[in-house]
């Protein structure tokens, strides 16, 4: 996808790619020719797209006999920023942001620390904690109803022998937990990983000279460790954070937006609209106001990573 | 696909399930063996070898060459490949399981793709706008795919006035009235959009064990009948939960329902709905039947509309807790692995119940209201794209013939791969299939004759709305019932809301 | 990976704490999937029972369903092994190219083609979908495996020109100078001297693109059709009308998952280094 500030980045590409004479010439036009095949398939698959989705955003959108555009002004953006469902769901999409990504980090943290401190079998065990991550997400959405099934779900016996007597996926606030837990299920070990590797890279030359000068192992971790590590936890929180608000695949399998909409997220609300309403127009307006806020993120997100900048 | 015929083959032995073309007229009873023969003959004469059919509908269509033109009505397309997309039911199921005898007769390979509905409505709605089938045949939803996309189904009038096509067997006046035209047209008369082709409706389903035992307590202490049937109303059916719920120990709860936040909690208040007398629209169940673009004004806030809520709402309080996490399935494994004792559910899922707990659960129509009693009809059509051209287009035609005629539609039934009902009268008709409405039934799905017999007769039917944006609609309305089950909201809360939301969504109208 | 020194520090009773929340952890994380694995080896009734059954009699009746019955999962793993092999192949190499020219190109404005390119990663799937899809149908790409191979790409591709290039920015461009001095080429400095150096690189963003790729649900339910579905689209189909069999879709999750587990495992020596290099050694 693009803005009208990545347009002038594309275009800003172009004297690059022809060698930009007078400057440093062919090696410039080697680096230009590198980039050309990559960014000019990406360029078909998002600049395309992205440009009838605006176009589509002021449209309503038939689809038989081929796809008919009628001029429909800002009726779908007026839609959009006036719908109360559509600001509550936005609202549950930050909540449930907030949740999995705090939890995330907060588990993940603890995990590796945890894991750090362990002398023999490291490796194992990280790699016995990594295994989430590699499942599809619609198959933790569907694992997630097999153990939750108020019949015979493994994790509802067990909440029943603790005095639980709801329904998981049958109670607004329990629902909410259950799949804000199935993506952090699937997550937490991304960030894990990530901080124990920060923690074994740091020098342990470093952390002896801290222990010398009597600082704690916290405020080590805190001063020493997690500084070295922060840029590539804000990347894996930005790719999470961008992931969160683009997939769907879990909610989808498990509670689809119930029970009374206390799982509707803004991507559920955007599936929704476009392939079971096929309000096309509609869907365009919510797609391209959460582009809008998705990159307003990673724009925080980068301004946090500062003058690291990863591509610098 | 070529492992499915192997499955086929394998799991329903041929000479049963016969080869379904139209019986020579007059001949009805005798279709199986001479139809078979005649396959036989002009297919790949593999017949006798079940084990070699797994490599047939491939060579088939490269080898067979097509038979002169006009010499047989069913062969003019042989070697023509056609998609059937379809909703993951237990009748595609069963024509799946058993799709060689088609190939043996036509000459045609039918794929089938089976996906869950919302996904089939998402593939159909881009297949037809991409202006090229890549489905020919088109499971089409009342609701989801007729109503919203009729311009994009083919009017069958072109293939059933043309008698260079096979006739219908019987003709369209053998499908069960209400069905055609609510499963087949749309807002007018004439034009056919698809023919019936399952017809899953709503009925109580309970446990005849606990009936049989509780009986007599449970009358004397509710000082009525409580005999499941069309006499009872839905108070006694409260009143017989609740008993059931403090008395048996058998079962968890007395009741259960299909009260996900889904299409199916729209189901099962409907029937409360109607019952009570409110409705969806001003015009009522007309805009069932037919269908309409504007079906005027939306009227859950009415006084007996906002009374049916009031009693859905008490009686999910009284019925299994679960039942906010269930969907139909979700209910039926619940019935069959007995946490409840009673259910209002889709007929089809008889099979399964038999399978599960033989003998112990019966079926009736739903309890009526104040107003009459109503029978949600869920039953389903097929029809062919617009976009599908030359021999896909009549290879489709051939199919949808076929996979609706009253052969196929008894052999569905008999399918272990567990089909539907016949939508067909002179199925039912059949002295074998009366039979099994009693146990021992072989085939337990028609256990529920009685009950979905009494459910479409035309004042026992539960239509709803057929508009183009009866999706939005749906969701509307299942989302207000959902939060007002979860306590967000009150019934006359949940009502007005729905209202206010349904009328601005049909003034939006539909563009298709 | 050093072996830290942090442990020398804690005492006993927090090592008791660690071994704690380490078991702890692994429960959390593996009561899913060995329970979805018992699953995939229990019959009907253990499957369901009401009573979770931890012991019962192992039967291999789910997949040999999958593989002889009415849903034959040769083809869809067939589909799911070439889309998101081609693509995570594709995706790395053009990523690699890009990423090395986008870290080492000093052009005006590279930032913003950098967050462009991140940017396209972040399209909301269910409204790009209809674009693309009246693209691909122009150019018959729908339900074919090139089709869903670009699909994939839609999201990989930036993925991997982004990972790539952190990489390459990390590696001192003293290295490649040293190199031409030598007399190497520019691409020959790249090809001889950078590229065996982003060995972890390589391999982190060229399993991560198999994993989005093979794990992908929503893409595939749209630009697959009958030709070229995909794993997680079987499974999805197996919530049928009549109930979920819960059984077979333990067996299709099992299959689902060990392959990717079996590849993450492999290189995760790769991985821990691979996704930190920039952060951790960097700066």
């Amino acid at each position: 996808m693009t803005t009208v500030v990545d347009e002038r980045a594309e275009k800003s590409e172009s004297p690059a790619e022809s060698g930009a004479p007078g400057r440093r010439g062919p090696t410039l036009s080697l680096y230009g020719w590198l980039m050309t095949p990559g960014v000019a398939v990406l360029a078909v698959l998002s600049i395309i797209p992205f440009l009838a989705l605006v176009t589509m955003s002021f449209s309503r959108v038939g689809l038989l006999g081929g796809v008919s555009l009628e001029w429909a002004g800002l009726d779908n953006w007026s839609r959009v920023l006036s719908d109360p469902d559509m600001w509550a769901s936005w609202g549950r999409t930050a909540v449930y942001l907030a949740a999995t990504l705090g939890l995330e980090m907060l588990l993940g943290i603890g995990i590796a620390i945890a894991l750090h401190s362990v002398v023999r079998g490291r490796g194992l065990l990280l790699s016995l904690i990594l295994l989430p991550m590699f499942v599809a997400p619609v198959i933790v959405g569907l694992l997630g109803r097999y153990l939750t099934d108020s019949t015979f779900g493994l994790y509802t016996s067990l909440l029943r022998s603790v005095g639980y007597d709801g329904d998981i996926l049958g109670g607004t606030t329990s629902a909410f937990i259950a799949v804000v837990l199935m993506d952090v299920w699937e997550w937490t070990p991304l960030i894990a990983l990530i901080v124990l590797a920060g923690l074994s890279g740091v020098n342990p030359s470093v952390l002896e000279a801290a222990a010398m000068d009597g600082a704690g192992y916290w405020r080590t971790l805190l001063h020493i460790v997690m500084p070295s590590i922060r840029g590539i936890l804000l990347v894996a929180l930005l790719i999470r954070a961008m992931d969160a608000v683009r997939y769907f695949d879990i909610i989808y399998v498990t509670t689809n937006g119930g029970p009374a909409d206390a799982t509707k997220t803004i991507p559920i609300r955007l599936f929704e609209t476009a392939f079971r309403f096929f309000d096309l127009g509609y869907a365009a307006a919510i797609g391209l106001m959460m582009l809008v806020v998705t990159i307003l993120i990673a724009q925080a997100f980068v301004r946090l990573l500062g003058t690291k900048g990863q591509t610098s | 696909m070529a492992a499915l015929a192997d499955f086929s083959a394998k799991e329903a032995p041929l000479p049963r399930s016969g080869p379904f073309r139209p019986a020579p007229r007059g001949t009805r009873r005798s279709y199986s063996r001479r139809g078979f023969l005649r396959a036989g003959a002009l297919g790949a004469g593999a017949l006798a070898a079940p084990s070699l059919l797994a490599g047939c509908g491939d060579d088939g269509t490269a080898a067979v060459p097509p038979l002169e033109p006009g010499d047989d009505k069913w062969r003019r397309f042989a070697g023509t490949t056609i998609n059937f997309i379809s909703e993951n039911t237990a009748p595609t199921a069963a024509i799946a399981a058993n799709l060689q005898p088609f190939t043996q007769l036509t000459g045609i390979n039918v794929q089938i793709v089976n996906l869950e509905l919302s996904a089939l409505v998402q593939r159909v709605a881009l297949d037809l706008a991409s202006g090229d089938a890549a489905y020919q045949v088109i499971y089409a939803d009342p609701y989801q795919v007729l109503a919203p996309y009729s311009a994009g189904l083919v009017d069958l009038r072109e293939f059933l006035e043309d008698d260079s096509y096979p006739p219908v067997e019987g003709g369209l006046d053998d499908f069960i009235a209400v069905q055609l035209d609510a499963a087949g047209r749309f807002s007018e008369d004439a034009p056919v959009y698809a023919l019936p082709y399952d017809c899953p409706t709503m009925i109580w389903q309970y446990r005849q064990d606990l009936f049989d035992r509780y009986g007599n307590q449970m009358a004397d202490a509710l000082g009525h009948d409580v005999t499941p049937g069309p006499d009872r109303t839905w108070e006694e059916y409260y009143a017989i939960a609740d008993w059931l719920n403090q008395n048996a120990d058998e079962v968890a709860y007395g009741s259960g329902h299909q009260a996900k936040q889904h299409d199916s909690l729209m189901n099962d208040f409907s029937n409360v709905l109607w019952a009570a007398g409110g409705d969806y629209f001003e015009a009522g169940q007309e805009v069932g039947l037919l269908g309409m673009e504007d079906p005027g004004e939306c009227v859950l806030d009415s006084e007996e509309s906002m009374a049916a809520a009031d009693f859905y709402a008490s009686l999910l309080e009284i019925a299994h807790p679960a039942s906010s996490t269930w969907d139909w399935d979700g209910v039926g494994a619940a019935l069959r692995a007995g946490e409840i004792a009673m259910c209002p559910n889709w007929h089809e899922f008889a099979a399964s119940n038999e399978e599960a707990l033989p003998g112990k659960i019966s079926y009736a129509p739903l309890p009526r209201g104040p107003a009459r009693a109503a029978n949600m009809y869920g039953g389903c059509g097929i029809g062919i794209s617009t976009n599908a051209e030359g021999a896909e287009r009549g290879a489709a035609w051939l199919f949808v013939n076929w996979a609706t005629s009253p052969e196929v539609q008894l052999s569905n039934l008999k399918s272990s791969a567990g089909g539907g009902t016949p939508t067909r009268r002179s199925v039912y008709a059949l002295e074998q299939v009366q039979q099994a409405e009693t146990r021992p039934s072989d085939l337990p799905n028609m256990l529920t004759a009685d009950a979905v017999f009494t459910a479409w007769e035309p004042q026992n039917i539960g239509l709803r709305p057929k508009i183009p944006m009866w999706n939005e609609c749906d969701t509307t309305i299942f989302t207000e019932l959902s939060k007002m089950i979860a306590g967000e909201s009150s019934p006359s809360e949940a009502m007005t809301s729905a209202k206010s939301s349904i009328d601005s969504i049909v003034q939006r109208g539909w563009v298709a | 990976m050093s072996t830290g020194s942090a442990h020398q520090r804690s005492g006993p009773a927090s090592q008791l704490v660690v071994y704690a929340v380490v078991a702890v952890a692994l429960l959390w994380t593996l009561v899913p999937l060995v329970w979805m694995l018992m699953g995939s080896f229990k019959n009907s009734a253990d499957v369901t029972a009401k009573n979770p059954a931890f012991f019962f009699e192992p039967t291999l009746a789910n997949y040999r369903g999958l593989f002889g019955g009415a849903n034959d999962l040769v083809p869809y793993l067939w589909h799911s092994v070439v889309a998101a092999g081609v693509s995570a192949v594709l995706s790395l190499v053009l990523g690699t190219l890009a990423g090395y020219g986008l870290a080492r190109s000093a052009m005006r404005g590279k930032h913003h083609l950098s967050f462009w390119i991140i940017s396209t990663r972040m399209a909301p799937i269910a409204a790009v979908v209809l674009p693309l899809f009246l693209m691909f149908r122009l150019v018959g790409l729908i339900d074919t495996l090139p089709g869903l191979i670009l699909a994939y790409m839609s999201f990989n591709l930036p993925f991997a020109i982004w990972l790539m290039s952190a990489f390459f920015a990390d590696i001192p461009p003293s290295l490649e100078e040293s190199a031409m001095v030598a007399g190497c080429s520019r691409w020959q400095a790249f090809w001889h001297v950078v590229l065996p150096l982003s060995k972890a690189g390589l391999v982190t963003t060229g399993v991560l693109c198999l994993v989005f790729a093979w794990n992908d649900y929503a893409f595939a339910t749209v630009f697959a059709g009958p030709n070229s579905q995909t794993l997680p689209i079987a499974a999805s189909q197996l919530v049928t009308q009549t109930g979920i069999d819960w059984g077979q879709l333990s067996a299709i999750g099992t299959i689902v998952v060990l392959p990717m587990i079996l590849a993450g495992l492999a290189v995760r020596r790769w991985l821990v280094t691979g996704l930190t290099l920039g952060a951790v050694t960097g700066e």
